[in-house]
């Protein structure tokens, strides 16, 4: 049992600490907060602080390498602060801010700049409040400033996450805790009287409305998300700016097409709300933290989830990959996103782009293995880097290798529901790799040992190294399509059927992986669809799918087992690289800079880390160092490596 | 009718207060809000509602018990004419300083040792009037101490098993002893979620020095591995937020008022592998919150969930309460000892028992 921390943790804060590419340094010259710092203590209750960033197009500098047009904005308590940002420099004397702003009545929750249409003079700023109302000011030109639901006529309840419309000039994006979201013209004016709305489309588990009114006014949309109250914590884009990704209260992430409006994706958390969401940089993964303390990691392209990580002590805050550390493989990263979702002749290509990646993932795994033993070493494949924080005060960073993702959802052994499966035993999984592997799955509830699992899952396909390249590519093809069509049959099956099927897929991973899963996935084709002939249009098809199991979705003891929810020992469960105690009060922001990352913590402060190599200057620093280069520099054993503090 | 609408009733709004449902407070006796707060709390956790108002109605004519008190309690609030109010629970009260000694006085008491007294109280009264009802016929193991007697209502409701599990670092065998718990009593760390402190709960221990573990396979004290799991998952898990140390500098207990979110939903991670139901899902229906600076003064209060909106009950006040400020009963953050208004004891209902 835990040992009480008497003090209350006020145990040493990091200032420093290490990962594989260096050491990451606390600018402590850097630290931004509001200038008089009297009475600058309790924050109990407030809303989060939180950091917006625009980069304003400097003509003496057109590629802005010497950061000098970089801004930033916090929000604590009912101040809102804007100031220039000098990154790992020092910080800029706070008593002389951009602009502060302080407000009567009310907070401000949250804020966005528009860096597509800021200039060196101007950068419109938008600002939600937590009475609901939204004002658009230019804290450089000083002399905009407009207000929207400024009588609260539009909705009443806090404002939980605003966003300009990527590249748009002149649209946002709103939620609230009332769990709408609207979408609004900053042009155009939001009426003296309430808006009446009409249906414009709906689906399963949201509705969206325009406004009844001849005149064009604001709000231009309206989104109703979720049960009726059911508070949206977070929104956010797809890197191409096609895809929505919305976080609720309910625990759902869903995940819109933006312009059709149509859902084409959702997961349920493992219990209590979703907090806080963001996209992989190439756009295939959406990371979700909440609180049951976890990170989730769902897959755009199979509509699933594919891993947790576990590593936080209390709600997660913040989501956030780092780009800058994140490596692909040897293909270009896939930057559409989703855009072959919508065009089903796409399909047949990505799944191939996948194949390939795999098959170069095996053959990195075959020619280390001389070197490294049983050890898997991963060369070839993508290695995202996401860093989380939360409200223990740490900080997380995860590095999430593409061959982790891509298992397959597995039964793990779980002798309590044998009653109602068939669910494959742990042997049968990992068949091959004897009782080691049995033994950490027989304590990989309690010990965490997913990953290993998972490597010795990969290290034994290649103990059967008779698989030749091909068969690979043809056994990851089926397998991803395997799933989708397993998936599709969630609309039309009840639990028991769906597990036997995916149990089928598990038993091909014994002595030949190719033919059984083949077959299996053959059956499947058969007697989920009923027909062959639509595999073209999986995605169009999961979306009717979705819309029929609306039951499904109100009962979350239906979806526990599913892609939605996989029980918790039936995905992979990532262990932090690192996890480091930065501050004593719960972190509130984390954004990740070419040469830093910054953390907003509830106290007020604004902390910039130096990443490796950029603590002394910028300028003599080559960006080799923190773009590690992962041909040269093969880590072993990714997911479990904790560096060690300094 | 107008003028009689409570603040209340007006909150909730007359079209949307539930039917058959009942908001009253309950008067205090003088520091009874230990009682009051865990009772109004026991009251929303419906499982247990109803099966006491069965009792209610299968025994008429019985002598009084603190059950028989707790059963017209809730049914007098189940069956008042008005909707909100104020009640006197004067023949419980009465009835609970007879029943136990250290409850017969006017001083503050803990709301979590009431709470334990009470539910194990009234299991024995159901274990009594059954082996009086069947003194012979019935359950053959009713007097035999070898098999455990049928399960009551309040077993049904409350009790989960835990299994410890004990590993002998000498020759690596493992035993495990199951128990049963009406409630889990977790240490809370600061800036922490309920989640880690249950998970904490569940951290493997090493039994060594003093404190070794007397292996019957070795047959000598050894060093050993232990942890406890949750085998069974209880219809209602009650948790105990250790919220009172003792220390010894102070030679006194004193509050700890760290922040410990908690969801309002809950899985449980410390499930043990054979475990009959690991997948339970759990919607929080009630908290008893200690209000103050330590275990001997203060007051409680409680917040509960019913017909999906949330009602706070200090004592003889109900006012409903919007859900979003279940935050400010977290906890402080900061370590300065001053007085703290903190989530103490949790309900948490499967949703299954719906």
């Amino acid at each position: 049992m835990a040992v009480q921390l008497d003090g209350g943790g006020k145990e040493d804060l990091k200032t420093q600490f290490v990962t594989r590419e260096g050491t990451y340094k606390l600018m402590t010259l850097s630290e931004y907060s509001r200038p008089n710092r009297v009475g600058y203590t309790n924050s109990q209750g407030s809303a989060s602080v939180r950091v917006s960033f625009v980069t304003l197009p400097d003509p003496a500098d057109p590629t802005g390498t010497q950061g000098l047009g970089d801004r930033m904005c916090f929000n604590f308590g009912k101040e809102l602060y804007v100031y220039v940002y000098r990154g790992v420099k020092k910080a800029v004397d706070l008593n002389k801010p951009v602009d502060k702003k302080l407000y009567k009545g009310t907070n401000p929750t949250c804020h966005n700049f528009n860096q597509t249409t800021a200039t060196a003079d101007s950068a419109p700023l938008l600002v939600g409040f937590s009475t609901g109302q939204i004002q658009l000011i230019d804290p450089i030109k000083k002399e905009l400033s407009k207000l929207y639901n400024e009588d609260r006529l539009i909705d009443k309840s806090k404002v939980t996450c605003i966003k300009w419309v990527p590249g748009s000039n002149n649209l946002f994006l709103v939620s609230h805790s009332s769990g709408q979201l609207y979408l609004y013209n900053e042009e155009l004016l939001c009426g003296t009287t309430a808006p009446h709305y009409q249906s414009f489309k709906s689906g399963d588990g949201y509705a969206i409305y325009t406004c009844k009114t001849k005149s064009t006014r604001n709000p231009l949309y309206r989104w109703v998300i979720g049960a009726e109250g059911c508070c949206i914590n977070e929104f956010a884009f797809s890197p191409c700016g096609s895809n929505l990704a919305v976080v609720s209260q309910d625990g759902f992430l869903r995940v819109f097409q933006y312009n059709t409006m149509e859902l084409v994706g959702s997961a349920r958390s493992y219990f209590g709300g979703f907090l806080c969401v963001c996209w992989s940089p190439d756009g295939r993964y959406v990371v979700v933290g909440g609180e049951d303390d976890l990170v989730t990691i769902w897959s755009f392209h199979e509509k699933r989830v594919v891993a947790r990580g576990q590593g936080h002590h209390s709600w997660v805050s913040v989501v956030a990959f780092d780009p800058y550390t994140t490596s692909y493989g040897d293909h270009d990263p896939d930057f559409s996103g989703s855009d072959d979702e919508t065009l089903p002749h796409n399909n047949h290509n990505h799944y191939h782009e996948k194949a390939n990646r795999l098959s170069t993932t095996s053959q990195g795994i075959h020619s280390n293995r001389n070197s490294c033993g049983s050890e898997l070493r991963v060369s070839g494949g993508t290695c995202y880097r996401l860093g989380s924080v939360s409200q223990d005060t740490q900080l997380c960073l995860w590095d999430i290798t593409e061959d982790v993702l891509r298992q397959p959802m597995c039964a793990k052994q779980r002798p309590s529901a044998a009653g109602s499966s068939t669910l494959p035993t742990s042997g049968t999984i990992n068949s091959g790799n004897g009782s080691t592997t049995n033994h950490h799955l027989n304590n990989s509830k309690h010990n965490n040992l997913n990953n290993i699992n998972c490597k010795e899952n990969a290290s034994g396909n290649n103990d059967s190294s008779n698989n030749s390249m091909s068969t690979n590519t043809a056994v990851s093809t089926v397998n991803s399509l395997t799933q989708r069509l397993a998936g599709l049959g969630f609309g039309e099956r009840k639990g028991d059927n769906h597990k036997r099927n995916f149990s089928l897929t598990m038993r091909g991973s014994g002595a030949s992986n190719s033919t059984i899963i083949q077959n299996s996935s053959g059956d499947k084709a058969t007697t989920n669809l009923n027909t062959s002939s639509n595999l073209n249009s999986v995605s169009g098809s999961l979306v009717g799918a979705n819309k029929k199991v609306s039951s499904v979705m109100d009962d979350p003891m239906r979806l526990i087992g599913t892609a939605w929810c996989p029980r918790f020992d039936e995905c992979p469960v990532l262990e932090p690289l690192v996890c480091k105690k930065l501050a004593h009060e719960r972190l509130t922001e984390l954004v990740f800079r070419e040469d830093c990352f910054v953390t907003a913590c509830q106290d007020g402060y604004v902390y910039t880390w130096a990443r490796p190599g950029h603590m002394v200057g910028p300028l003599t620093i080559s960006s080799t160092l923190h773009r590690p280069h992962h041909h040269s520099n093969p880590y072993t054993n990714i997911n479990s490596l904790r560096s060690n503090d300094l | 009718m107008g003028a009689n609408i409570s603040q209340l009733e007006r909150d909730i709004g007359s079209d949307q207060f539930p039917p058959n449902e009942h908001y009253f407070g309950l008067v205090n006796f003088g520091n009874t809000c230990y009682s009051n707060s865990v009772l109004q709390a026991l009251y929303f956790c419906r499982p247990f509602r109803e099966k006491v108002l069965e009792y209610k109605a299968r025994n008429k004519r019985t002598k009084e018990t603190l059950l028989t008190c707790l059963a017209d309690l809730f049914y007098s609030i189940a069956t008042q004419k008005k909707k909100v109010g104020s009640i006197a629970p004067k023949k419980f009260i009465a009835r609970l300083r007879k029943e136990k000694e250290e409850f017969d006085n006017y001083m503050q008491q803990d709301a979590h040792e009431f709470l334990n007294f009470l539910i194990n109280h009234i299991n024995e009264i159901i274990l009594a009037e059954r082996s009086q009802s069947k003194p012979t016929g019935g359950k053959c193991g009713a007097g035999d101490a070898g098999s455990p007697p049928e399960p009551t209502w309040v077993h049904e409701i409350f009790q989960g098993i835990l299994t410890s599990e004990t590993r002998c670092l000498n020759c690596e065998t493992v035993s495990s002893k199951d128990e049963d718990f009406f409630d889990l009593q977790v240490d809370v760390d600061q800036n922490t979620s309920i989640t880690h402190c249950l998970r904490c709960f569940s951290n493997t221990e090493t039994l060594c020095s003093d404190n070794k573990f007397k292996c019957d396979h070795c047959s000598s004290y050894q060093e050993a591995q232990k942890r406890m799991r949750v085998k069974k998952l209880p219809m209602i898990l009650a948790l105990h937020l250790k919220r009172f140390k003792y220390v010894e500098q102070y030679n006194r207990h004193i509050k700890v008022s760290h922040r410990v979110v908690f969801p309002l939903e809950l899985r449980l991670f410390n499930t043990s592998d054979d475990a009959v139901n690991p997948d339970r899902l759990y919607d929080l229906v009630a908290v008893v919150i200690h209000c103050g600076s330590g275990p001997n003064r203060g007051h409680y209060i409680s917040i509960v969930k019913s017909h999906g909106f949330w009602l706070l009950f200090d004592d003889d006040m109900v006012d409903k309460i919007d859900a979003s400020t279940i935050e400010d009963f977290y906890g402080l953050t900061s370590d300065i000892q001053k007085s703290s208004e903190t989530g103490y004891i949790l309900f948490y209902q499967s949703i299954d028992c719906n």
